[in-house]
């Protein structure tokens, strides 16, 4: 804890105080850190540094100093370290305050009053800011800089200019009233605020050596020409200038310029510099009689002063604030426009016209950034047709942008890729803009597709090996067919053709017909590679199905097949043709274990529950050989296969089958032989299958 | 007195029996139908002529099973499988067991009718050969038993002379017996005597066999 503290310690950084040699001395005080201790210490030299310029920047012979540095320090002081040490930090100030003080023949219980409100004004802004922006502030955004205004700069000085106030009218020191005392305190630590604060708050949030060599030379060289810019002209005009009919009021804004042109490139951080240094040099040149702010009064002058830096100080940090946060943004922006994974160009919406494109751009469809940039989007023809990009506009309109439309793209090369389009507008230099942001997933489409045709080929596996059933269920119809056309036809050549049984015979043929068209269209949906097309389904029509096509092949191997269908499920949502190959592969797979069972001992039961999970299951337990326990973690696996003609695909296909329902697949040892295969579907939620038991109902009636 | 052959088709999917049903009338067989194995079994059929159109699969027993009942008869009737769906394994093992013809549904109305044809004429056939046997039988019943050990001695192929020395008989009598014996078992000549005593010995009814060396 005491480590990462010192190592996030900012004040032995800080170049500007050089009294660090003695930090190490001061570092075994009890309860107390090395930080703590060295801010105390330079808190301490810092107010009395600070007492002493804000007694040089005073108007003599009137009493208040214009700028009074002491408080914004202390309140800096604060601000930097935990709430747990502010005690001590105001103990190491009280020292330098007190000396001060005696040194201007001030009473020791004025002294001590006024420590007490300037301590207020500092605690209350610390407490403040520390409340809205956290233990470590940093300086960079609008909001932290208007906190730091309004609670240092502020309601500091706004609070405890009352105390302030009060205690010298108790003390009965000097002839003004109290409501005149309260005005000036309040004007002065305001003033001192809004220039000191932000130059404090800003260098010391950051780390100033890191600071100093991130900075390129060109941008250092631009610093000091501005700043040495900024501080002829200020000099110039507030502390060479004779006061006079010469020094107009214009004159104040000569330094503007130079002001403008820091906080535009420089942040927050050179802005608090330069307005301090205006404001200094403004301050001494006024104080020794140069400048505009001249007049015959002096209080007059010190307000003219103070109104004018706290304008130009407020509007400024706020100014370099929000182009800083601006900058940011974009950086941000330029950042994740540059380094998306996915390909994102920006086009002109109303014409397509190629505004910036990143460089998983340029690999993904083979274009230079260079020679594409202001050509039409049209022209590099990766839209398959003209409508696409009016699709993705059109996506776009809503407002709330465009997510995931599946598009297929054309590369420089012509290749066809799968891709996930997302697209938003967006108001870029005036103009309205397109971002679209493609993904390709032809990855994926291509693993996607790979699935199918494993689960295809698992299919055809399993029907394979239900020959039997697909010959019988077409066979059965088609023989009878025939043999009642060829009945017909014999009927007819007799010499008076019974009619009425030609007539039944006819609508056998049609019957039979029927029949045999349902039982390929069955078997072809069980054949058919196709994608997953999740539909409500009734789960024991589902397995009522599959039964149906299993009973010849089962009745042939003997196995009796006992169904056990609980009443009154509710729908669930799958894929019927998937769900039943996934039933049909447990089954056959029951059966084969039971190849070596007697006879008589050849049981297979389907069952369908719902349990209390609002989950369908499903349950196909055998009495054949079972699966050896070491094994039982691998029959999910790819290509792991038990059987001699197997191919190890359905098991490991009806898991990711399963899975992709958002269900189940697991398979236990039953207590008297075989082994029971469970899957679970999840059901509707239940406004949904209310409206479709609805729906249903209505239909059905 | 000669009963019109029955056709007895045992399959489980109606709609077929009927149209295959249909179709036998139409060709004029007289049919009767049975959804399952065991209909079949309990059904009387009167030891009419006939033949059996038998469905592979169907609920409890299948036909290969029912094949296999029939064949613990003593005449089982001809079998013609039908089935909607044929492999090798199975054909082969109705065909070990004596079926007539394996055929799969759709069925060509020539090869059914054909099988039928060929099923009911070997049957009719057995018919007549068992006929034959059964009068062979119940004449072979009425021999004295001089006369069987006669018959024995004829087709074993000895002269009168030595049988009569074997019965120790004169060789007269020993010719009145061979005379009755041709005359009981209706044989025309040694050569037919012989067939029949063939025939006889083959159903396991009798003489004994005087080529089997062992027996001299």
């Amino acid at each position: 804890m005491e480590q990462t503290e010192s190592r996030n310690s900012l004040f032995p950084r800080n170049g500007d105080i050089q009294t660090i040699g003695q930090a190490g001395t001061e570092g075994g005080f009890r309860g107390l850190n090395q930080r703590a201790v060295l801010s105390g210490l330079l808190a301490c030299i810092g107010y009395y540094l600070g007492t002493k310029v804000g007694l040089a920047l005073t108007f003599h012979p009137h009493p208040v100093s214009v700028m009074w540095p002491s408080n914004a320090i202390l309140l800096t002081a604060l601000l930097f370290n935990p709430p747990r040490v502010w005690w001590f930090l105001l103990l190491c100030v009280f020292p330098a305050h007190l000396i001060t003080q005696l040194q201007n023949h001030i009473p020791p219980t004025m002294s001590v009053c006024w420590f007490i409100s300037n301590s207020t004004e500092a605690l209350i802004g610390a407490a403040g800011i520390q409340f809205f922006l956290g233990s470590s502030p940093r300086f960079e955004s609008i909001r932290s800089i208007g906190v730091l205004f309004l609670c240092g700069a502020f309601l500091g000085p706004f609070l405890s200019s009352f105390l302030d106030a009060a205690f010298v009218s108790l003390n009965h020191l000097g002839q003004e009233g109290y409501w005149r005392v309260w005005w000036m305190r309040f004007w002065s630590n305001v003033f001192a605020a809004l220039i000191l604060l932000p130059a404090f708050a800003t260098w010391l949030s950051k780390p100033f050596k890191s600071l100093l060599h991130r900075i390129p030379p060109k941008r250092l060289f631009e610093a000091g020409v501005a700043f040495a810019g900024l501080l002829t002209v200020t000099m110039l005009v507030f502390c060479r200038l004779e006061s006079g009919p010469a020094s107009i009021a214009a004159l104040l804004y000569t330094p503007l310029p130079f002001l403008l042109w820091i906080a535009v490139r420089f942040g927050p951080m050179g802005t608090s510099m330069a307005v301090l240094s205006v404001a200094l040099l403004s301050i001494w040149g006024a104080v020794h009689g140069r400048g505009p702010f001249v007049s015959a009064v002096p209080e007059e002058n010190a307000l003219s002063i103070q109104v004018f830096l706290s304008v130009v100080s407020t509007t400024l940090m706020f100014l370099a604030t929000s182009i800083v946060e601006r900058r940011q943004a974009e950086e941000r922006f330029t950042k994740a426009f540059r380094s998306s994974p996915d390909a994102t160009f920006v086009t002109r919406l109303k014409d397509g016209h190629i505004v910036e494109m990143n460089e998983r751009c340029e690999r993904l469809f083979g274009f230079q950034r260079a020679e594409i940039i202001g050509q039409s989007i049209y022209d590099l023809n990766i839209y398959l047709s003209k409508g696409d990009r009016e699709q993705i506009v059109a996506g776009t309109s809503a407002g709330n942008g465009l997510h995931d439309l599946a598009l297929r793209l054309r590369t420089k090369n012509g290749e066809l890729i799968h891709t996930l389009v997302s697209a938003d507008t967006e108001d870029i230099a005036g103009e309205q803009c397109l971002i679209t942001s493609i993904r390709d997933v032809s990855d994926r489409r291509r693993a996607e597709e790979a699935q199918q045709n494993l689960a295809h080929a698992s299919r055809l596996a399993v029907v394979g090996e239900l020959t039997a059933m697909i010959a019988h269920e077409i066979n059965q119809p088609l023989g009878a067919i025939l043999s009642n056309a060829d009945a017909a036809e014999m009927l007819l050549q007799s010499g008076s053709p019974p009619l009425g049984e030609i007539r039944e015979i006819i609508s056998d043929i049609r019957k039979n017909d029927l029949r045999a068209d349902e039982a390929i269209r069955r078997i072809r949906n069980l054949l058919r590679k196709r994608e997953i097309q999740m539909e409500r389904l009734d789960v024991n029509d589902t397995v009522s199905d599959v039964l149906r096509l299993v009973a010849g092949d089962a009745q042939l191997r003997h196995v009796q097949i006992r169904r056990e269908l609980a009443p009154g499920l509710s729908p669930v949502f799958g894929d019927q043709v998937h769900l039943q190959q996934v039933l049909l592969n447990l089954i056959v797979n029951g059966m084969d274990a039971m190849d070596d069972v007697p006879e008589t001992m050849r049981l297979l039961d389907v069952r369908t529950s719902s349990n209390a999970d609002r989950y369908i299951e499903i349950s196909v337990a055998d009495r054949g050989h079972g699966i050896a326990p070491e094994q039982i973690s691998q029959i999910f696996e790819l290509f792991f296969t038990t059987k001699r003609n197997g191919m190890g695909l359905g098991l490991s296909i009806a898991r990711s089958i399963i899975e992709a329902h958002r269900g189940r697949l697991w398979v236990e040892a039953n207590s008297d032989g075989g082994v029971t295969f469970h899957f679970t579907v999840p059901i509707i939620e239940d406004d949904v299958a209310a409206d479709f038991r609805q729906r249903r109902g209505l239909t059905g009636g | 007195m000669k009963k019109t052959p029955v056709i007895h088709v045992v399959d489980d999917d109606q709609a077929f029996q009927t149209a295959v049903s249909r179709l036998l009338r139409a060709a004029g067989y007289e049919v009767q139908c049975y959804t399952n194995a065991g209909n079949f079994l309990i059904a009387d059929y009167d030891g009419a002529p006939g033949c059996i159109l038998l469905d592979v699969r169907m609920p409890g027993p299948s036909g290969l099973d029912l094949q296999q009942a029939l064949s613990m008869q003593i005449e089982p009737m001809p079998v013609i499988f039908i089935s909607g769906y044929s492999n090798v394994p199975i054909t082969v093992q109705a065909m070990k067991a004596g079926a007539m013809d394996f055929l799969t549904k759709p069925v060509q109305r020539k090869a059914l009718l054909n099988a039928v044809e060929n099923a009911l004429a070997y049957d009719a056939k057995r018919r007549v050969v068992r006929e034959q046997l059964k009068s062979w039988q119940e004449c072979f019943e009425r021999l004295t038993p001089r006369e069987l050990e006669v018959f024995e001695g004829v087709i074993a192929g000895k002269l009168n002379k030595e049988i009569a020395d074997e019965l120790s008989a004169a060789e007269r009598t020993i010719k009145a017996h061979r005379a009755q014996v041709m005359t009981k078992m209706r044989a025309g000549s040694l050569a037919e005597l012989v067939h029949i005593a063939d025939q006889l010995q083959a159903s396991g009814i009798g003489p004994a066999n005087a080529l089997n060396p062992t027996i001299i």
